[in-house]
């Protein structure tokens, strides 16, 4: 027994010298909140989150977020934060619905809450969001065509049907394909559940039902991939086009070979930094204003507009479209 | 027996003071003023409740355990904000709507509960087999009745006072958690039945020549410990306004923690309401702290599998000492005094 609390003590001590720190802040403090720590995504954000930290000396930023894929946990560490009393809280919800009343307790103790990736949210003061949904889908649907030449059979594939985003992206992309007399859609929003092998075996059966199809449009991260290996594995990257969501590092092979040839992403490491350029904003009770300059890449002339709660939806121009010349800029 | 102090509870005293001490030190005094300790306290009951499930599947004995605790409460949040939700409306009638919800929601565990025990008593099924069975049919039940969505709950009054009020200070649902705990409590160590299912888990062997009705009580008893995840889902939902079928997915093995700290044997027959209750807040205090540190959540895995082994290891000594120091005392056959003992400790 004896032992058991000297080394319980012992490591107690260790822990709250590791804290002594804590006592001394007296910066303001953002907390940003991701839905998970330690994937690539992620770990991303928070080199943005970083970044941002040493370029505003005047505040403390950190970021944190749970280690397995549970609401439960996220809500944990935002209920701790705010009694912790930080000065902001940037979150990007594991699901928007379950941490509405964490929100909720922390707004009304005061503190700042920006949200990323939540345009639902209703308990938050602004909601960044890296593009407008449409205006992305469309995008990719203009460089299909481009790679297309505007002509022949296309597809698109989505995570699942109940996927918001991922409809908005594959609507905005047909619409798009209206403007090209010579493309046709066929089997369109075939589901993927964002899992490369699953996407694989469909992107076959559509190359077998359509020998002459000659784009495919994705949306979720795994979808280019899936098609991608496909294509190769047919011989067909010079003939089939393919444009989708995905990242760099893991697509990087299929860019190289032509299987895909261009991804569209949003930085994560933009997009912490937006999160918390908003909170500083916020916090020096500075008002966010239609168009105005975030000072993050991408988020220069933001639109600004009201929020599905009390707070603000603030919309950045930050899509990024990369193909085989440009995806090394983006290495993550 | 009386006069010498549990080392289990004097250790779990100790384990909370040390931390409560360590988080004021550190944070200059913010980890403990009413903000924090109202929010530590209002995070402990959805867990606490399941640990209180876990906890008498364990004291049933005979590998008892229950694995689809946190399943079903989802399914019961789910469940009856669907059911209630379609017939009244939370605006229009927030009283009748959170009596309506609440009774449903635990009606649904109790049910939940009672399919776990008659699997396991009528079948003879292997509760950590049969519970993870049932954990994933209430999980895909909860899928499939909500689409995979969250269901809104609303905020109407009687559930936001749960979910956020406070009584004399001390937040409501905190307050619900201990009455429950207490009276669970009692019933273990001063009912009939309570003293039997301490037998029952001590010696099976013995309480089926005794004459025990061995099926109804592990009925009953899984069927209490779905009522608690039913009462559970009620708190998730005052809290966050909205329930989700994947909801609290690292619960499980948490619940499982906070009734091992407390001592309660995983073969059954032991285990104290009053342990019970200072390992939950232990385990709060300890992840607030960590959080207050803004030490990785990885490191907080790391610690929970840690301390889940270190106390399985002080199981494993005390009931060493105990056998070397009173040498017969707990030997097999008469295992039944050994676990009077037990039972008068409550």
């Amino acid at each position: 027994m004896k032992k058991f609390l000297l080394a319980a003590s012992v490591a107690g001590v260790a822990l709250a010298g590791a804290a002594v720190e804590l006592s001394a802040q007296t910066k303001p403090t953002i907390a940003t909140v991701v839905k998970i720590s330690g994937i690539p995504w992620f770990s991303r954000m928070e080199v943005g989150v970083k970044a941002f930290g040493s370029a505003n000396p005047d505040v403390q930023a950190s970021q944190s977020g749970p280690a397995t894929a549970d609401a439960a946990q996220q809500l944990k560490i935002i209920e701790d934060l705010t009694a912790r009393r930080v000065n902001a809280l940037a979150v990007v919800p594991m699901d928007p619905s379950v941490v509405e009343g964490a929100l909720k307790r922390a707004m009304d103790r005061g503190i700042i809450v920006v949200t990323h990736e939540a345009d639902n949210q209703r308990n938050t003061n602004a909601d960044v969001e890296a593009f407008d949904n449409a205006a992305y889908g469309a995008a990719l649907n203009e460089r299909l065509a481009k790679c297309m030449g505007g002509q022949g059979k296309w597809t698109s594939f989505v995570g699942s049907l109940g996927s918001r985003t991922h409809i908005q992206w594959v609507d905005a992309g047909a619409a798009n394909a209206k403007k090209y007399s010579g493309m046709t859609l066929v089997d369109e929003k075939n589901e993927s559940f964002d899992d490369a092998n699953k996407t694989y075996e469909k992107a076959k059966e559509i190359l077998r039902k359509h020998p002459d199809i000659r784009g495919f449009q994705g949306s979720a991260g795994n979808d280019v991939l899936g098609i991608g290996r496909a294509i190769e594995e047919a011989g067909l990257q010079d003939k089939v086009c393919l444009v989708g969501t995905g990242l760099p590092n893991p697509s990087a092979q299929y860019l190289e070979s032509g299987a895909i040839d261009a991804i569209g992403f949003w930085d994560p490491r933009d997009a912490g930094m937006a999160m918390n350029s908003v909170a500083k904003i916020l916090l020096e009770k500075k008002p966010l204003a239609d168009g105005m300059d975030l000072g993050v890449k991408g988020y220069e002339k933001v639109t600004v507009k009201k929020g599905p709660g009390q707070g603000q939806l603030i919309i950045g121009n930050a899509m990024v479209i990369a193909d085989k010349a440009t995806y090394k800029d983006h290495l993550f | 027996m009386k006069g010498r102090l549990d080392p289990q509870l004097v250790f779990l005293v100790l384990t909370n003071v040390g931390i409560l001490a360590a988080g004021a030190w550190a944070s200059g005094g913010v980890f403990i003023d009413p903000y924090n300790l109202q929010s530590m306290a209002s995070q402990v009951p959805e867990l606490g409740l399941l640990a209180i499930g876990v906890m008498l599947a364990m004291i049933s004995g005979n590998g008892g355990i229950d694995l689809s605790g946190i399943a079903l409460a989802n399914l019961a949040g789910v469940t009856a904000a669907l059911l209630v939700g379609g017939m009244i409306s939370a605006d229009d009638a927030p009283l009748l709507f959170s009596v309506a919800f609440g009774i449903t929601a635990v009606a649904v565990g109790l049910a939940g509960g009672a399919v776990n025990g008659l699997l396991i008593a009528g079948s003879g099924l292997t509760p950590i087999l049969c519970t993870l069975g049932t954990q994933l049919l209430f999980t895909g039940l909860a899928v499939v009745l909500s689409n995979g969505r969250a269901v809104s709950t609303g905020s109407p009054a009687p559930l936001e006072e749960l979910g956020n009020g406070t009584f004399l200070q001390v937040p409501t649902s905190f307050l619900l958690f201990i009455a429950v705990a207490a009276l669970i409590g009692m019933g273990l160590r001063f009912t009939p039945s309570g003293i039997r299912l301490l037998l029952m888990g001590t010696n099976p062997v013995a309480a089926r020549f005794a004459g025990f009705a061995q099926g109804r009580m592990l009925v009953a008893t899984y069927a209490i410990s779905g009522a608690l995840a039913g009462l559970a889902g009620v708190i998730i939902a005052a809290r966050n306004v909205n329930v989700k079928w994947d909801y609290g997915g690292s619960y499980l093995l948490i619940a499982i923690l906070i009734a091992v700290m407390a001592g309660v044997k995983p073969e059954g027959g032991h285990g104290r309401m009053i342990c019970l209750l200072l390992s939950a807040t232990a385990l709060q205090l300890l992840s607030s702290f960590l959080n207050f540190l803004d030490v990785s959540n990885f490191f907080r895995d790391l610690a929970w599998g840690l301390l889940l082994l270190f106390f399985l290891a002080i199981i494993r000594y005390d009931a060493l000492g105990a056998l070397t120091s009173r040498i017969g005392w707990r030997a097999r056959p008469e295992g039944a005094p050994a676990a009077g003992d037990a039972a008068t400790k409550g």
